[in-house]
């Protein structure tokens, strides 16, 4: 029999341990400080304020990215290269909400017409372990079905009343439907009809196409299975009927709804696009991993490259549907006041609906500095709450030490993962939302912000939230503070000039903080040793 | 006296490499059962064939009465069995509360049996809010064991408690299972023969991944030849 009793290290004191076993962090901490401190003696100190306010905004953005990728990588040890694309994607879809709802109306019918026949997925799951048991027959049948009910989508899709931009006339693309919602010069656009086809056939075969995918999805992710599947519960049949219900009750009532919609400030349709896209990512996430992420468990390279080519198909589906050239999204009238008592002044002027505020002298953007860096405060403390107090928290926490134990406890881990990866897509999408106004929409703002979050993640400790946050804060403040000083300059005491940064070396310096925090502390500063 | 689990000729492969290469037993209900055999021969993969973490590719692992091929894990763990692994598997980031309230199948199981749990493990009270890091190994093995007692389990999957104990402590572990057997049915991976003999009813001898003797534990002390020809000296 092996005796193998846990040796531990003697002991030292509180206070002398403490300072033993984050060395390594107090350095950094120690270096970081003499950054930002050194930049104080340097800058005007408003420059160096506002400098560190736009960090900050920055370190939000880049937090609401990499907290989902740090939430995914500890669960799942899946690496979603795509992510950066969800940011991008969201901030497409929310602005699409927000400028042109009757869009966003008209596709809701058929898109939820298919979702509720995909949401039957374990019913197709049950019919599709019941097919021929021979090799070639499981192969092809769900390929030949699967195809099938994807002709029949596309086909009606394009039969559908949608009223979209026109990218080949200057006049309808989103530059201007952007800039005509900014002007308050927007009209209500006039409702389309059906395409050559009655609505009951095109609602009822949009349906069955829907279906036909579903079954095609089932059996081809289902095809080793040996055993029939157990019937779906209650609970599917409800999801189903909810969300056609809510499909055919918008399509009913398109018209008055497009009219009240439109009749609405910037503001409330701006906090609806905002919810709206944080639903639809979350459903788009749950969808990515049981289709996607789910055959290709234990296999990470497979996996890097899915999700890197996901991210592909994404911007070029992007530049078809929006065109390529980057545009605005309008600010929301509360965050974009101008005129009478502007700009406001101190603390009172945070509610004052001033486009800037002015803080010791300097003049901040209420949108693009506080209103960002709100929402990612709320976000950390929510996710935190849900880490720490809820009972999927719980899993999750366990599940990112021994996925396989949580397992064996009888609790379905195949779910947790399905929740985890939607909650990822829905903070990221939540991010692209919640940037656009600030910095725009082009199809390649997802690979900066990657970038960004991706070196937040290995700053932080790779599957440590709260690492993500921090990392993300420094990420963004080093970014800024490099910007500042390519106008600014350093003074260096041996040169005549002072010292500017070109814009080439900003992201340099990002990465070369990453280097010097991994070589100090391998596993990021908040990262458990393996 | 009903068969609670029936392992028929299981064959579990674990990459490319035959693990087990047909093992067979029966669990009675409520009586102890105890896996012996070398190490290395199968015992924790025939716990783990059991569970579905590592499936079997031909047999059937027979569950009151149901077979359980196909399901997934956590589905044959929700039927109503236990697992305490070898490398204890606590949570380090979880207290040890919710270490114990983690395996809780419905609301307040854990309130529901914590008079059983404190009452064998009374150490585990003093240490609920501690984080699972910071517990010793032998606290470390309580906890794996309680947290198997909080759902309503027929059938505890029980590998090598004694395993890194101190004796004090494996007296103590010993004590606890046999007032569990009152309760549920266990299986047993045990190195540490004498405590085998004196927990378990029942023996099945696992050689080279194959089932080799099986019966009575009574009979299997007094037989030397057998213990000295599949488990070493005695």
């Amino acid at each position: 029999m092996t005796t193998t009793t846990a040796t531990k290290p003697p002991r030292a004191t509180g206070t002398s341990r403490w300072l033993k076993q984050n060395r390594g962090r107090l350095a950094l901490a120690a270096f970081f400080a003499f950054v930002v401190f050194s930049a104080l003696f340097t800058m005007d100190t408003n420059d160096w304020l506002i400098t560190i306010i736009r960090g900050l905004a920055v370190g939000a953005i880049t937090f609401l990215v990499a907290s989902g990728l740090s939430l995914i990588f500890g669960l799942m040890d899946v690496l979603s290269l795509a992510h950066g694309e969800f940011y991008m994607l969201g901030a497409y879809v929310g602005w699409t909400i927000y400028v042109r709802p009757d869009t966003f109306l008209d596709i809701l019918t058929p898109v939820a017409l298919v979702l509720s026949a995909l949401a039957l997925l374990p019913l197709w799951r049950h019919v599709a372990s019941r097919w021929p048991r021979g090799k070639w027959p499981r192969i092809i049948t769900p390929i030949v079905v699967g195809l099938a009910g994807l002709a029949i989508v596309l086909f009606v899709f394009a039969k559908f009343p949608l009223s979209i931009w026109d990218l080949e006339v200057y006049t309808d693309t989103p530059i201007n439907n952007a800039v005509a919602l900014d002007q308050g010069v927007q009209e209500v656009p006039p409702p389309a009809g059906f395409d050559g086809i009655s609505p009951l056939v095109g609602i009822i075969s949009i349906w069955l196409g829907g279906a036909l995918l579903g079954l095609g999805i089932a059996g081809g992710v289902e095809r080793k299975a040996e055993v029939t599947a157990p019937l779906a519960g209650r609970s599917t049949y409800v999801i189903a009927a909810t969300v056609a219900i809510l499909g055919l009750v918008v399509y009913t009532v398109n018209d008055p709804l497009t009219d009240w919609w439109y009749a609405l400030g910037t503001t409330p349709r701006f906090f609806f696009a905002l919810g709206i896209t944080v639903v639809l990512g979350f459903g788009l996430g749950a969808f990515v991993e049981v289709v996607f992420i789910r055959p290709l468990y234990d296999r990470l390279l497979y996996q890097l490259m899915m999700t890197l080519g996901l991210g592909f198909i994404i911007i070029e589906v992007v530049r078809s549907v929006w065109g390529r050239p980057a545009f605005t999204m309008p600010k929301p009238a509360a965050f974009n006041g101008t005129g009478e008592g502007c700009p406001g002044e101190g603390l009172g002027g945070l509610f004052s609906g001033c486009s800037t505020i002015k803080i010791f002298d300097s003049r901040v953007r209420l949108y693009n500095e506080v209103f960002i860096i709100l929402v990612g405060i709320i976000v950390l403390v929510g996710i935190n709450l849900i880490i720490k107090r809820t009972r999927l928290g719980m899993i999750i926490r366990a599940g990112v030490q021994d996925s396989e134990m949580v397992e064996a406890l009888g609790i379905n881990v195949r779910r947790v993962f399905t929740v985890t990866f939607g909650m990822g897509v829905a903070l990221a999408s939540l991010g692209g939302v919640i940037a656009a106004p600030a910095v725009g929409l082009s199809p390649g703002m997802g690979a900066t912000v990657l970038l960004l979050a991706l070196i937040a993640m290995a700053i932080g400790g790779l599957t440590s939230f709260s690492g993500a946050a921090v990392g993300a804060v420094v990420v963004g403040v080093m970014q800024q503070f490099m910007i500042k000083f390519g106008s600014v300059g350093i003074p260096v005491p041996w040169m005549e000039e002072p010292f500017k940064p070109s814009p080439v070396l900003v992201p340099a310096s990002v990465i070369l903080l990453m280097i010097v925090v991994l070589l100090v502390l391998p596993h990021g500063l908040f990262g458990r040793e393996e | 006296m009903s068969v609670l689990l029936d392992v028929r000729d299981i064959n579990t492969y674990i990459g490319q490499f035959h693990i087990l290469e047909g093992v067979s037993f029966e669990v009675p209900e409520g009586e102890i059962v105890a896996l012996l055999g070398r190490n290395g021969a199968g015992k924790t993969t025939t716990l783990k064939s059991i569970l579905g973490l590592a499936p079997p590719r031909t047999g059937d692992v027979v569950f009151e009465g149901k077979d359980l091929r196909g399901l997934h894990s956590f589905d044959v763990a929700a039927k109503g069995i236990g697992y305490v692994p070898e490398n204890r598997a606590i949570f380090g980031a979880l207290s040890v509360e919710e270490n114990l309230r983690i395996a809780e199948r419905s609301k307040g199981d854990l309130d529901r049996k914590s008079e059983l749990i404190f009452g064998l493990f009374p150490d585990l009270k003093r240490l609920i809010n501690l984080p699972g890091t910071n517990l010793s190994g032998g606290q470390q093995q309580m906890l794996a064991v309680a947290r198997a007692l909080v759902p309503d389990n027929r059938l505890l999957l029980i590998d090598e408690p004694s395993e890194g104990l101190a004796p004090v402590l494996i007296e103590q572990m010993m004590d606890a299972i046999m007032q569990l057997s009152d309760e549920t049915t266990v299986l047993i991976v045990e190195q540490n023969f004498i405590v085998a003999s004196r927990l378990a009813q029942h023996y099945v001898i696992i050689e080279e991944g194959t089932s080799v003797v099986s019966g009575d534990m009574e009979d299997l002390v007094n037989d030397d030849d057998t213990i000295r020809k599949y488990l070493g000296a005695a």
